[in-house]
């Protein structure tokens, strides 16, 4: 890659990312009140929201919070960065749990019960989702002979044809990333409704909570660009690719109840790691 | 010994609109023990009535609830009936059924939004309560508001029913039954709410016995009990049969709140059809003398008023037991051992009113 | 900066309380937000914590007990807040006004800006209410601090 285009991406992901990310956020709250039969907010509603926070006193319970915070984000950018920049895919994901993980140690380090418990949901989450990810990652380098995200556009034929069930599989852990319905468990960031109040991200506010929302953003074109790494041969293909997947999150969100974790961790370990590893396996016999 | 962790559920939070504070008592996910705190409501109305004049207490028991208050000013306007030896107009006691049974509907209405809503399902929260307010509707333009109406006084009712208000509710009633049409299938169906609801927060029958559980929790848990049988108001006149699920779980409660929709909606239709012609109200002279037991069966269950009059313009004595208290003692049963994510569900599915528990 | 107001005007996020009454506000309130009325599109959210939210919506007569919650609540809301007394209740104590436990509005424990007696509040004019709410939202730039709030630093 040429150095100014690589520069040129580095610019875009620092600015393009979270006006998408924001934009997308809007549009689903659009749609999921449409499907609920309300008007809903407008599409902009993500920016003010994120600019009343910025302004809001900061308050914090402890320093150590604010750390982690910033390193939730800086993390969340990171991957999204090195996604665009064309690096090595087991890095990225190694970077992406990372900034989950930091949310984690933020939320465990309040004394607060809800975000304790929150935050041990999450970790369950984390354990439920990164065996999938990690299949996915074997999975790309026995299609591509390849680590790097780059490998995938020089493919003949797009990767979707020879992994469909391992993107199926991926579904659930979109679910979980973007805290949708049915696996809402550790928080929710625009619907209330949790026995835990708001789980791992209850005791921020202002500010700190305004830097969660943002890294949400760039967390939701993270995971929608590694849903477009599937038909990464032709930009419309994966754009087309991943404005399904983002619409069919939004449905799913709206026609299901919030489910109990262990009925979590066996559905996504039996349907979703069950789709991967059949998928995995018929690459090695087929092959 | 596991570390037990201590979640103050309440006595502000989002699933539950009123105060009511739960300190559960947590060994990972699931609650070891419930200790309810109470009092966060209280707004001293027993003793308020001692002082009120008693014509100006039903005011006063309508603002017991705003969600049954139908319930507590027909309750009271009974209750004080009694003691004054009132025989009410039949039309009245006719109008009374209509609007007691649209306030059962819209409180199983929202109920089952609230359920809904603390178990995740937003989308299912959203259509409940659009269909509720098509009730609100109903009970605005038959009662003048949507939440306080003092329709009912004592010696019978301040307003009647034009024909074409009860055209109107014949009308609105079709699409409130089109709308649960729609709603019931994904109470009773859907599997993920199946596996949200089959099997918590269990109630055995022996138990609700023993505990002294009333109305939809008793009846969900195979008690054919409601105090509608005993007949007062024009329930006597109307056929019908207490609907009870045999599954003694969330899931049984649901249903028979579920299915208690369709039958008010029955209960009002025949009503309608069975309203017979007259006067609503009669003149009432003198003070109450004397004690009385009135029950009536409020959304939620058996609603117990126990009034003492000595012939003084305010009451002696005016003791209310409201269904959510007979329920609490099976509530804190069925919360011992259940997961913390179900706690909302079962807390909810004994329908909890605390401002009737406090007053 | 104009811009930071007309956010703040445009995304009020909401914390309820009900301190006690009759819970006939508090449904309302609640029937604000579903489909006929719909809250959201004014950018407002039921938050349910009050570390995330703008406005402290308050219905229900106040008792001692209730008291308490109320005031820890709204310390616990960063600035700037803006409190609303739903119904009369709030307002004034209503019907119960003559009760023994109660105090007479809940502007005697927490800092009352919005006032909105009616029996029970209909969800239209809790919305009119929430929506001057937000213009006095986007009007205070970091409000003096209320006289009997705690200092910054004593926050626990």
């Amino acid at each position: 890659m040429s150095y100014p285009a690589g520069l040129g991406i580095i610019l875009a992901t620092f600015l393009l990312a979270p006006v998408v990310g924001g934009l997308l956020t809007g549009l689903e709250r659009k749609v999921i009140a449409r499907l609920q039969g309300r008007v809903g907010p407008p599409l902009t509603q993500p920016f003010y929201d994120l600019v009343k926070l910025w302004h809001k006193r900061p308050q914090a319970a402890n320093r150590i919070q604010i750390v982690y915070v910033y390193a939730h984000l800086f993390f969340m950018v990171t991957s999204l960065l090195a996604f665009l920049l064309g690096q090595d895919l087991l890095l990225i994901l190694f970077i992406f749990s990372f900034a989950t993980v930091a949310l984690i140690l933020g939320g465990l380090s309040v004394d607060s019960p809800y975000s304790r418990i929150g935050s041990q949901r999450e970790i369950i989450q984390l354990v439920t989702y990164e065996p999938i990810l990690v299949l996915l990652v074997i999975a790309y380098y026995q299609v591509t002979g390849s680590f790097m995200v780059s490998q995938a556009r020089s493919l003949e034929q797009p990767l979707l044809f020879t992994l469909p069930l391992v993107l199926i599989s991926f579904l659930p852990v979109f679910i979980i990333k973007v805290r949708k319905s049915p696996f809402d468990l550790a928080t929710q960031l625009h619907e209330p409704h949790q026995e835990l109040v708001k789980g791992i991200i209850t005791e921020y506010s202002g500010p700190y909570l305004a830097l969660i929302e943002l890294a949400s953003w760039y967390e939701l074109v993270f995971l929608l660009a590694l849903v477009s790494l599937f038909w990464a041969t032709n930009w419309v293909g994966g754009l087309l690719l991943a404005a399904i997947f983002f619409f069919a999150v939004t449905v799913i969100d709206n026609i299901t109840p919030r489910v109990t974790y262990s009925w979590m961790v066996k559905f996504v370990w039996k349907v979703g790691l069950g789709l991967a590893v059949v998928n995995v396996a018929w690459l090695y016999l087929w092959k | 010994m596991k570390r037990r962790t201590v979640i103050p559920f309440g006595p502000q939070h989002v699933v539950f609109p009123e105060p009511i504070q739960f300190r559960l008592i947590l060994e990972e996910e699931r609650v070891v023990d419930a200790i309810p705190a109470l009092g966060y409501m209280h707004r001293g109305i027993e003793q308020l009535a001692t002082v009120k004049d008693f014509t100006k207490t039903l005011y006063l028991a309508e603002r017991i609830c705003g969600i049954c208050s139908v319930m507590h000013t027909l309750a009271y306007a009974q209750a004080i009936e009694e003691l004054m030896g009132i025989e009410v107009p039949p039309r009245a006691k006719y109008l009374r059924t209509i609007w007691a049974e649209l306030g059962r509907l819209q409180s199983h209405l929202l109920w089952m939004g609230l359920a809904a809503d603390a178990i995740g399902y937003e989308s299912l929260f959203m259509q409940t309560w659009r269909a509720r307010e098509v009730v609100l509707e109903m009970i605005e333009f038959t009662e003048g508001s949507r939440i306080m109406t003092g329709s009912i006084t004592i010696g019978g009712t301040k307003r009647d029913l034009h024909a074409e208000s009860l055209e109107f509710l014949l009308h609105k009633l079709e699409h409130l039954e089109q709308a649960l049409n729609d709603i019931y299938p994904v109470f009773s169906d859907d599997p993920l709410i199946k596996q949200r609801t089959v099997g918590v927060g269990l109630l055995s029958k022996a138990d609700a016995i023993k505990l002294g559980a009333v109305g939809p929790t008793a009846r969900g848990s195979g008690i054919a009990e409601d105090m509608r049988l005993l007949g007062y108001a024009a329930y006597g006149e109307l056929d019908f049969q207490p609907v009870v699920e045999t599954s003694c779980d969330s899931y049984g409660r649901m249903l028979v709140r579920v299915k208690e929709c369709f039958q008010s909606i029955e209960l009002i239709r025949k009503a309608i059809a069975k309203l017979p012609p007259g006067e609503v109200l009669v003149k009432v002279k003198g003070r109450p003398e004397g004690e009385v037991i009135m029950r009536i069966e409020q959304p939620r269950g058996e609603l117990l008023y126990y009034l003492k009059a000595g012939g003084d313009k305010s009451l002696a004595r005016w003791r209310i037991r409201t269904p959510t208290l007979s329920n609490l003692p099976p509530l804190v049963h069925m919360v011992k051992g259940a997961r913390l994510a179900d706690v909302p569900l079962i807390t909810l599915s004994i329908d909890t009113c605390i401002a009737c528990v406090e007053r | 900066m104009a811009w930071v107001s007309s956010a703040r005007k445009r995304s009020p996020w909401l914390l309820h309380y009900e301190t006690g009454g009759c819970n006939g506000c508090a449904i309302e309130f609640v029937a604000a937000l579903t489909p006929l009325y719909d809250l959201e599109r004014f950018g407002m959210l039921n938050t349910g914590n009050p570390k995330h939210a703008d406005i402290l919506v308050v219905t229900g007569c106040v008792n001692a007990r209730s008291g308490r919650v109320l005031r820890n609540l709204y310390e616990q809301m960063s600035e700037p807040k803006v409190v609303v007394a739903v119904g009369v209740c709030a307002c004034t104590g209503g019907i119960f006004h003559d009760g023994y436990n109660l105090a007479p509005g809940a502007d005697k424990v927490v800092p009352v800006d919005l006032y909105l007696p009616n029996c029970a509040a209909r969800p239209e004019a809790i919305i009119d209410a929430l929506l001057t709410a937000a213009d006095l939202l986007a009007e205070t730039r970091r409000r003096d601090q209320h006289a009997h709030q705690r200092a910054p630093d004593q926050q626990g």
